[in-house]
C-alpha cells in the first residue's frame, strides 16, 4: 500500500513538473504487458509444492489463498469473507466468498476448499509447508460455503498461516483431470489466468476477466527469468524489463542518475543474525555474547555495506510481523564489551578466539558482512576466524544434532513470512526446535521464553499476543542468543512507466493493480 | 568407412557410461546434506527425511547406481527435485536453444576464425598480421561475463539495435551467438595461420607456384584445402565445447539451454537433473568426435580406415 501511495505520488510529482498545464495523466491505463525479471526460474507451478520467492511471486497472480496478509503486515479475509474462532480456540469456521470461479470455470465451495486443505495436509502430497497447518485435525464442509478447521490444540497463527502462498485455493477438477500433470497448467482464482511457461526462460499470465474482485488493467504479465545480476540490470535500462528484482546494493546510485528507472526500497520480512552456540564454550558465557553485541557496530554493517538499504534489528523479527514490538539494540560499545571481556577473563594477551561460519551468496552481501564483523570484533581484541562454505554443506553443518555440533558462531537469515511472530520465533528460539527437528540451531534454551512461546501460539487475543512476544524477545535479547544485525529490504529497479507495482515485504512482486503509463 | 563409424559408435558407448559413473559418484561426494538443500532451510525433519528417501538417497551407493544405470537404459532419467516433471522432459524443452546457439556460434567461429586466420597467413609478421593476431588474444582472454556485458551495454542499452536478452526472435540469438563464437574464432584463427603458414612453405605449394599457377588458385585449390585438416580438429573439439561450456554465456543472455539448466541443477542440488544434463553433454561430445573422425577422411584422402 506504502509503495502504491509512493507510485502515485512519484507519478503526480514527475509530471507535474515536466508538463505544467496540462492536466496530469494519474487515471490508470488499461492494456499492455509487463514484463518483470527474477533470477531464477519457477520450479513448479503447482501452488502447493514450490518453496521459493520467485515462484511465490508467479503463483500470487494466479491462485489466491483463503486469507491474505496486507504490506502492512495485518492479516485479511480473501478467498474467505469471515471467520469465527470458538472460545476453545482450536475451531475455525471460515465462510467463503460467494460467486467466486476458478479458471477452468468450476465454482469455488466448501468442497474445493477442503479437498485442498486435505491435499496440502496428507503426507503423501509432500507439500513443503504442510507443517504450517499440521495442526488441523480435521476439516469439515458445514454447508456449500462453510468450512470448519478443527486443531488438536488452541492455535492462534493459524489464519496468518492460511495467508502463506502455499496453502493457496486451486481448482479440484483440474488437479483430478491432470494428475503430476496439473503443475505445468495450474487453475486458480486469482486476476491472472495461467497461459504458458517456457522453462527456464519465462512464464506468461493472461488477465482473468470473470475475476470477483477488481479487475487487473494490464493485459499480460511475463516473469522472466535472467540469472546474471548485471544483465538483469541492463535488460531494464535497454528497456527489456519493466521490473528487475535483486538490484546490487552498490548500484542504486548509478540507476537513480537515469532518468528512465527508478528505484524501490521496500522491507522484507527477513532478519539476517550471527548466533552463538550457547551449549559450548566460548559462547555459554553470557557475558561473551554481550561483549560482540557491543563490539559489532550495525549501523556501520547496514550503511556501508549495505549501502542504507536495511535496517538495524531491535528485536529477533522484523517490523513488519505481527507481534513485533521495539524491544532494544546494543550500541556500539567497545569500552563495555572491553569490560565484559576482561570480567569473562579474557585480555589482549589472551585474547578471545572463535570460528565464525558464513555463507556466500545467499544473502545480500553476505562475506562482506562477516567481513567487517571480525574487523569490528578485532578491535574489542576478540579473534574471529571466518570460514566460508557452500550453503548446501554450510546448512548441513549447523543443522547436526548438539552432541555433534561444533559449530561456534555462524550467520543465518530467516524470513518470517507468514508475519506471524510465532513463526519467526518458535522455531528460531523453544527449546523443543533443537536440531535435527527445528531450526534452533544456537541450542538456545530459556524456561521462561519456552512458557512465553507456548502461551504466544494458543492464545487468540492479538493485544495479548503482542505483550506475550514482548516479553519473550526482551529475555532472548538480553540473553544475547544472537548478535543482533539487521532486517534485509528489497531494492528492486522499475521503469517509470511502471505505476501501482506492489514489492510486499514476503519478497513477492505482485502486479494485479499495475499498469503501464504510455 | 561404415565399419569404422559402427565401430566408433561401439566405442563411444563405454565412455559415456563412464561418464555416468564419474558424475553419479562426483554429486554424491561433494559434501552437504542434499536432502535439506532441497527441502530448504526451514524444512522440518520429517519433510528432509521424506526427500531423503524419494530420492533413494539412503541406500547404499551402489543400489544407488545400479538403479540408475537400470533406469537409464530405459531412458528414464528420473525426476527432478525441483520441479517433480521427468528429466527428459526438462531436457528436451532446453536441447533445441543449445543446439541453436551452438550452431550459430559456430557458424560466427568458423567464418570469422578461418577468414582472419588466412588473411594472417597471407602476409605474416605484417601490420594485418600483428593486429589480427592481438584481436585473437584478446578474444581468447575476455571472460565471456564481461564481454556478454560489454555486448549488452553497446548493443542493447546503448545503441538500442537488438534485445538484451532472453528468447523470442531471430534478433535474440545475435549477442549470444557473436559473444560465444567470437571467443571460438580467436582459436580458429590461431589454428588456421600456423597451419596455412606450414601448409604454404611445403614442396607441393612450391611445385604449383613453380608450374606459374595464379596465386589465389595456389592458395584456394591447393594450400587451404590441406591446411584445413587440424582446423577440422579444432573445430570439432570446439563445438564439443559450444554445446556444453556455453553455461556462462547462457547464463549472461538468459538463454534456456543445456549449461544453464546444469548450473540451475547445481545450485539447488538437483541430481536428476544434474546427472541428464552431464550425461547430455557427454553425448554431444561423443557424436561430435566421431563426426570430425568421419570428416577427417572425407577430407583427407590418405586416411583410410578399411
Amino acid at each position: 500500500m506504502r509503495n502504491a501511495v509512493m507510485a502515485v505520488l512519484v507519478c503526480v510529482l514527475g509530471l507535474g513538473s515536466l508538463s505544467a498545464g496540462a492536466a496530469p495523466a494519474v487515471t490508470p491505463q488499461r492494456g499492455g504487458t509487463l514484463i518483470v525479471g527474477q533470477g531464477t526460474d519457477a520450479t513448479t507451478l503447482d501452488g502447493h509444492l514450490y518453496t521459493d520467492a520467485p515462484t511465490a511471486t508467479i503463483m500470487e497472480h494466479m491462485v489466491e489463498t483463503l486469507f491474505e496478509l496486507t504490506p502492512e503486515g495485518k492479516v485479511q479475509p480473501r478467498l474467505a469473507t469471515g471467520v469465527q474462532v470458538a472460545p476453545d480456540g482450536r475451531t475455525f469456521t471460515i465462510r467463503l466468498r460467494p460467486g467466486v470461479r476458478f479458471h477452468d470455470g468450476t465454482a469455488l465451495d466448501a468442497e474445493a476448499v477442503k479437498f485442498n486443505l486435505d491435499r496440502i495436509l496428507d503426507p503423501a502430497t509432500r507439500a513443503p509447508w504442510r507443517f504450517l497447518i499440521s495442526r488441523v485435525q480435521r476439516v469439515e464442509v458445514v454447508d456449500s460455503m462453510t468450512v470448519r478447521l478443527t486443531t488438536d490444540a488452541p492455535f492462534a497463527p493459524l489464519l496468518a498461516h492460511l495467508t502463506h502462498s502455499g496453502t493457496g485455493i486451486q481448482s479440484p477438477a483440474a488437479i483430478r483431470r491432470l494428475g503430476a500433470d496439473y503443475a505445468r497448467q495450474p487453475v486458480g482464482t486469482g486476476p491472472f489466468r495461467f497461459r504458458e511457461w517456457v522453462r527456464g526462460d519465462r512464464v506468461v499470465v493472461v488477465r482473468n476477466d470473470d475475476y470477483w474482485g477488481e479487475r487487473a488493467l494490464l493485459d499480460e504479465v511475463q516473469f522472466r527469468v535472467i540469472p546474471d545480476d548485471g544483465a538483469r540490470l541492463a535488460a531494464l535500462e535497454a528497456g527489456s524489463l519493466h521490473v528487475a528484482v535483486r538490484v546490487p546494493p552498490r548500484e542504486i546510485d548509478r540507476l537513480r542518475g537515469s532518468r528512465d528507472i527508478r528505484v524501490s526500497v521496500d522491507t522484507s520480512l527477513r532478519t539476517i543474525y550471527a548466533a552463538f552456540n550457547v551449549s559450548r564454550p566460548p559462547f555459554n558465557d553470557r557475558r561473551v555474547r554481550l561483549a560482540l553485541n557491543y563490539a559489532v557496530n550495525k549501523e556501520a554493517i547496514v550503511r556501508s555495506a549495505l549501502a542504507g538499504t536495511a535496517r538495524v534489528s531491535d528485536a529477533p523479527i522484523a517490523p513488519n510481523v505481527q507481534g513485533y514490538s521495539k524491544i532494544m539494540t546494543y550500541p556500539w560499545d567497545l569500552e563495555r564489551a572491553e569490560a565484559l571481556l576482561r570480567e569473562a577473563g579474557y585480555s589482549r594477551e589472551r585474547p578471545l578466539r572463535a570460528v565464525f561460519h558464513h555463507p556466500t551468496g545467499r544473502y545480500i552481501r553476505d562475506a562482506e558482512i562477516a567481513a567487517s564483523i571480525q574487523g569490528l570484533a578485532r578491535r574489542a581484541g576478540i579473534e574471529l576466524e571466518l570460514r566460508t562454505l557452500e550453503f548446501g554443506a554450510y546448512l548441513a553443518l549447523t543443522a547436526r544434532p548438539r552432541e555433534q555440533n561444533d559449530i561456534q558462531m555462524y550467520m543465518l537469515g530467516w524470513g518470517t513470512v507468514t508475519g506471524d511472530a510465532d513463526y519467526g520465533l518458535y522455531a528460531l528460539f523453544h527449546t523443543s526446535q533443537f536440531p535435527p527437528v527445528g531450526f534452533n540451531r544456537g541450542f538456545y534454551s530459556n524456561p521462561r521464553v519456552d512458557a512465553l512461546l507456548d502461551r504466544g501460539r494458543t492464545t487468540v487475543d492479538q493485544a495479548e499476543r503482542t505483550r506475550i512476544y514482548a516479553e519473550a524477545m526482551r529475555l532472548i535479547m538480553e540473553d544475547a542468543a544472537w548478535v543482533f544485525l539487521h532486517s534485509e529490504s528489497q531494492v528492486t529497479g522499475l521503469r517509470t512507466t511502471v505505476q501501482g507495482v506492489v514489492v510486499h515485504p514476503s519478497e513477492r512482486i505482485i502486479a494485479s493493480a499495475a499498469w503501464l503509463r504510455r | 568407412m561404415w565399419r569404422y563409424i559402427a565401430t566408433r559408435l561401439l566405442l563411444a558407448v563405454p565412455v559415456v557410461f563412464g561418464v555416468a559413473f564419474v558424475v553419479f559418484a562426483m554429486v554424491r561426494v561433494i559434501p552437504g546434506d542434499p536432502a535439506q538443500v532441497i527441502a530448504g532451510e526451514a524444512a522440518t525433519r520429517e519433510f528432509v527425511e521424506a526427500v531423503r528417501r524419494e530420492l533413494g538417497l539412503d541406500r547404499p551407493l551402489l543400489v544407488q547406481f545400479a538403479a540408475f544405470t537400470a533406469n537409464l537404459l530405459r531412458g528414464d532419467l528420473g525426476r527432478s527435485v525441483r520441479s517433480r516433471a521427468p528429466v527428459t522432459h526438462e531436457l528436451w524443452a532446453r536441447i533445441p536453444n543449445t543446439v541453436t546457439l551452438a550452431l550459430a556460434g559456430l557458424a560466427v567461429a568458423v567464418s570469422v576464425g578461418i577468414a582472419a586466420g588466412v588473411v594472417s597467413a597471407m602476409r605474416p609478421y605484417s601490420v594485418i598480421d600483428t593486429l589480427v593476431m592481438l584481436a585473437a588474444l584478446l578474444g581468447l582472454s575476455m571472460p565471456v561475463f564481461w564481454s556478454g556485458l560489454m555486448m549488452i551495454l553497446v548493443f542493447a542499452v546503448w545503441l538500442g539495435w537488438l534485445p538484451a536478452v532472453g528468447t523470442g526472435t531471430p534478433l535474440h540469438l545475435v549477442l549470444p551467438a557473436v559473444t560465444l563464437g567470437l571467443a571460438t574464432a580467436a582459436i580458429i584463427a590461431r589454428m588456421t595461420r600456423s597451419s596455412m603458414l606450414e601448409v604454404l612453405r611445403a614442396d607441393y605449394v612450391r611445385t604449383a607456384r613453380a608450374k606459374g599457377l595464379a596465386e589465389r588458385v595456389v592458395v584456394n585449390r591447393h594450400a587451404f584445402r590441406n591446411a584445413l585438416i587440424p582446423v577440422i580438429t579444432v573445430v570439432g573439439l570446439q563445438m564439443g565445447t559450444l554445446l556444453s561450456g556455453a553455461v556462462l554465456t547462457e547464463s549472461v543472455f538468459a538463454w534456456p539451454g543445456i549449461g544453464r539448466l546444469l548450473v540451475e541443477g547445481v545450485l539447488a542440488r538437483d541430481y536428476p537433473v544434474v546427472q541428464g544434463a552431464v550425461l547430455v553433454v557427454a553425448f554431444a561430445f561423443a557424436v561430435v568426435n566421431l563426426v570430425v573422425d568421419v570428416l577427417y577422411a572425407v577430407v583427407d584422402p590418405r586416411i583410410r580406415y578399411e
